[in-house]
């Protein structure tokens, strides 16, 4: 029987491993072209705007946006998500409403990144909403810029915002019934069950949750590049780092890690593809130790599941 | 007995007040309660409109552009002049005719040749996965396919650029056939070749993960009827298996291609960016076409945007990918939905 079907087999066998080595090759391949980018002159200098590679600077900047950005996203998008996520899995029934609503969150879960990114722009380019970004001169119909931390962390929230609910809608509903009954039975209130008992108890699929968030936050390009813009150092006013000048970093453009692989390679402007693979090593290994967290708070669960 | 009646009387005048206490208390604690549950009732309203909010601001500013073209917005050629033309009119004589044939041809030549490539192919995986794995290779394997899902598109892009366009560049195309196309467009190496295989690569995992669920979805029940039959475990997997699984493989067949029909960057830096319509009457040099598809000519001609025309435009595409995505999602749904029904009966 072995013997008719080896060919099925082997192609089986063959996809499983091509798939494999497709992922290894990837991450092998940066980490080969790389690794001798980064050092700490790399990590630790701004990018200069040269089109010499070895005067091309580091990538201080997109480092600090990348960690600017999906702090800021995470932090617009975790209350919003959570507070939808307790409604579906606490309040709400099984009903032609909530099912509506349902559909409406898994359609916003199918809109392409690019998608998002146009809109928060048509959204941010309004004049009423020019406290988030700056308002363009000399223009007749008075626009805002629509490019800013601020428009790119808010249209990043509504972009993961399906995501984080759907992880933790799923964290709260494995919180085991026992939990919710027991804390009933002594006479705690519907939110106060909520509040003490599941969301504690549901804390680590929450934080698996959020990470995932961060994940595609750090891992976006089209959403950075319509609504952060395409400029490599902060545009506030400088040094963007004082206190006094937060305000203005926020409402001005800048870079991540993203923007600043597709800047520096072949299809961008920067054109050192070096500089290019170093940064996008870095952000591998940003996601690969996010997702090794992942997995860290999975194997916990399961653990405490077993108990 | 004095001291009976004093008690009574305390009692009188005490357990009103204490009930109102009670009451007011318990009237708090329910405000409360229902104030907390309207709240989280709004955010979630807030989420599920948010679906149309994207499109109302999207569409109103995509309006201009369908005005002035109607159909022949999808079926009329000639994106890359008329985009100049626009982007060069004067303020006083702004140009509407925008034809994007090519942006929605090359989508769908992309779209279409990644899921030739990632179907075959992630299902195989996902048959492997399920059934012939051995233990040993299941944990390496979920890893390298879960952190195929997670790397970033902008790396697939710089990837692709740097080894698969080259290779395309200096094994497949010949000087001849690059003259036979200088008219039409240059071939580089950027193509829809290199677009298909790129973006396979990219969909690939979502459809592994959805078609390995569905896979094991499957009722333990009827593998082992099978085998009791003495069939073997090659047709289980083909008669059994798949059929049963069927609808779940669509499904994630389906959101992979919503998934392929929406990345941007990319494909903006390995299709090649001109909007050509590649033609069949070419031959093979169809698949070593450069193409640019809608999602990666908002990316592309993002300069555009200060042109109130050119603007209109990308918002016309990003229409076009809106409502395209809503469908396919919707689709999707809808495919699962039955085999959520499905799997209920069978079991």
């Amino acid at each position: 029987m072995f013997k008719r079907h080896w060919l099925a087999y082997a192609a089986l066998w063959c996809s499983g491993l091509i798939t494999m080595l497709i992922c290894l090759g990837i991450v092998l391949f940066l980490v080969v072209k790389g690794a001798h980018a980064i050092s700490w002159q790399f990590l630790f200098t701004d990018p200069l705007p040269s089109m010499n590679e070895a005067l091309s600077g580091g990538i201080l900047t997109p480092l600090i946006g990348t960690v600017l950005l999906t702090t800021l996203g995470i932090v617009c998008a975790l209350p919003w998500a959570g507070a939808t996520a307790i409604y579906l899995a606490e309040y709400a029934g099984e009903n032609q409403f909530v099912n509506a609503l349902r559909t409406g969150i898994d359609v916003l879960a199918g809109v392409p990144t690019i998608v998002f990114a146009i809109f928060g722009l048509a959204v941010f380019t309004l004049p009423q909403m020019a406290m988030f970004s700056t308002i363009v001169e000399g223009v007749d119909n008075a626009q805002a810029f629509g490019r800013s931390f601020l428009v790119a962390a808010i249209t990043m929230a509504a972009m993961v915002l399906p995501f984080v609910i759907k992880s933790i809608e799923e964290a709260i509903r494995s919180v085991p019934p026992s939990y919710k009954e027991a804390s009933y039975a002594l006479g705690a209130s519907k939110w106060n069950t909520i509040s003490c008992v599941i969301l504690p108890a549901a804390r680590a699929g929450i934080i698996t949750g959020v990470i995932l968030g961060i994940g595609r936050i750090a891992g976006d390009t089209a959403i950075i590049w319509l609504c952060l813009g395409g400029s490599m150092n902060m545009g506030g006013q400088q040094p963007w780092w004082m206190p006094q000048h937060w305000v203005s970093t926020l409402r001005h453009t800048g870079s991540t890690l993203t923007s600043y692989v597709y800047f520096s390679s072949p299809a961008g402007e920067g054109n050192s593809p070096g500089k290019a693979f170093g940064a996008g090593l870095v952000l591998v290994v940003f996601i690969l130790l996010l997702n090794a967290v992942v997995s860290y708070l999975g194997r916990f669960t399961a653990i405490k599941e077993d108990q | 007995m004095k001291e009976h009646s004093d008690l009574t009387a305390a009692l009188a005048t005490a357990t009103p007040t204490t009930a109102n206490t009670v009451t007011s208390a318990w009237r708090l604690k329910q405000f409360k309660e229902k104030a907390i549950e309207y709240l989280l009732a709004t955010f979630t309203v807030m989420s599920a409109i948010l679906i149309f909010f994207i499109m109302y601001f999207v569409i109103r500013r995509a309006v201009p552009v369908f005005q002035a073209n109607g159909i022949g917005f999808i079926l009329r050629g000639g994106w890359d002049t008329q985009f100049m033309t626009s982007w060069q009119a004067p303020a006083d004589q702004p140009s509407w005719i925008f034809g994007a044939l090519p942006l929605v041809m090359g989508t769908i030549y992309t779209t279409v040749g990644a899921l030739l490539i990632a179907v075959p192919l992630g299902l195989g995986c996902a048959i492997f996965l399920v059934e012939l794995c051995p233990p040993w290779l299941r944990v390496p394997l979920t890893t390298t396919v879960r952190l195929l899902a997670a790397i970033p598109s902008v790396i697939y892009g710089l990837v692709g650029l740097i080894v698969v366009v080259p290779v395309i560049a200096h094994t497949l195309i010949t000087n001849q056939m690059a003259m036979n196309m200088i008219n039409i467009a240059a071939l580089d190496g950027t193509s829809i070749l290199a677009s298909m295989i790129v973006l396979s690569i990219m969909i690939g995992p979502i459809f592994i993960a959805l078609s390995s669920d569905a896979l094991r979805a499957v009722p333990r029940s009827y593998k082992e009827a099978a085998f009791a039959l003495g069939i073997s475990q090659w047709r289980t997997i083909l008669k059994v298996m798949l059929p049963v699984a069927r609808k779940g493989i669509i499904a994630g067949a389906i959101l992979a291609t919503g998934r392929a029909i929406g990345e941007a960057i990319a494909l903006s830096m390995v299709s090649g960016g001109v909007a050509n319509l590649p033609d069949f009457q070419h031959g093979l040099v169809f698949f070593l076409e450069p193409v640019r598809t809608l999602a990666s000519a908002i990316v592309n001609n993002s300069e555009g945007m200060i042109v109130s025309t050119c603007e209109s435009a990308l918002f016309a595409c990003a229409t076009l990918l809106l409502l395209s995505s809503v469908a396919l999602s919707v689709m999707a749904t809808w495919v699962s939905g039955m085999v959520r029904k499905g799997v209920r009966s069978h079991v």
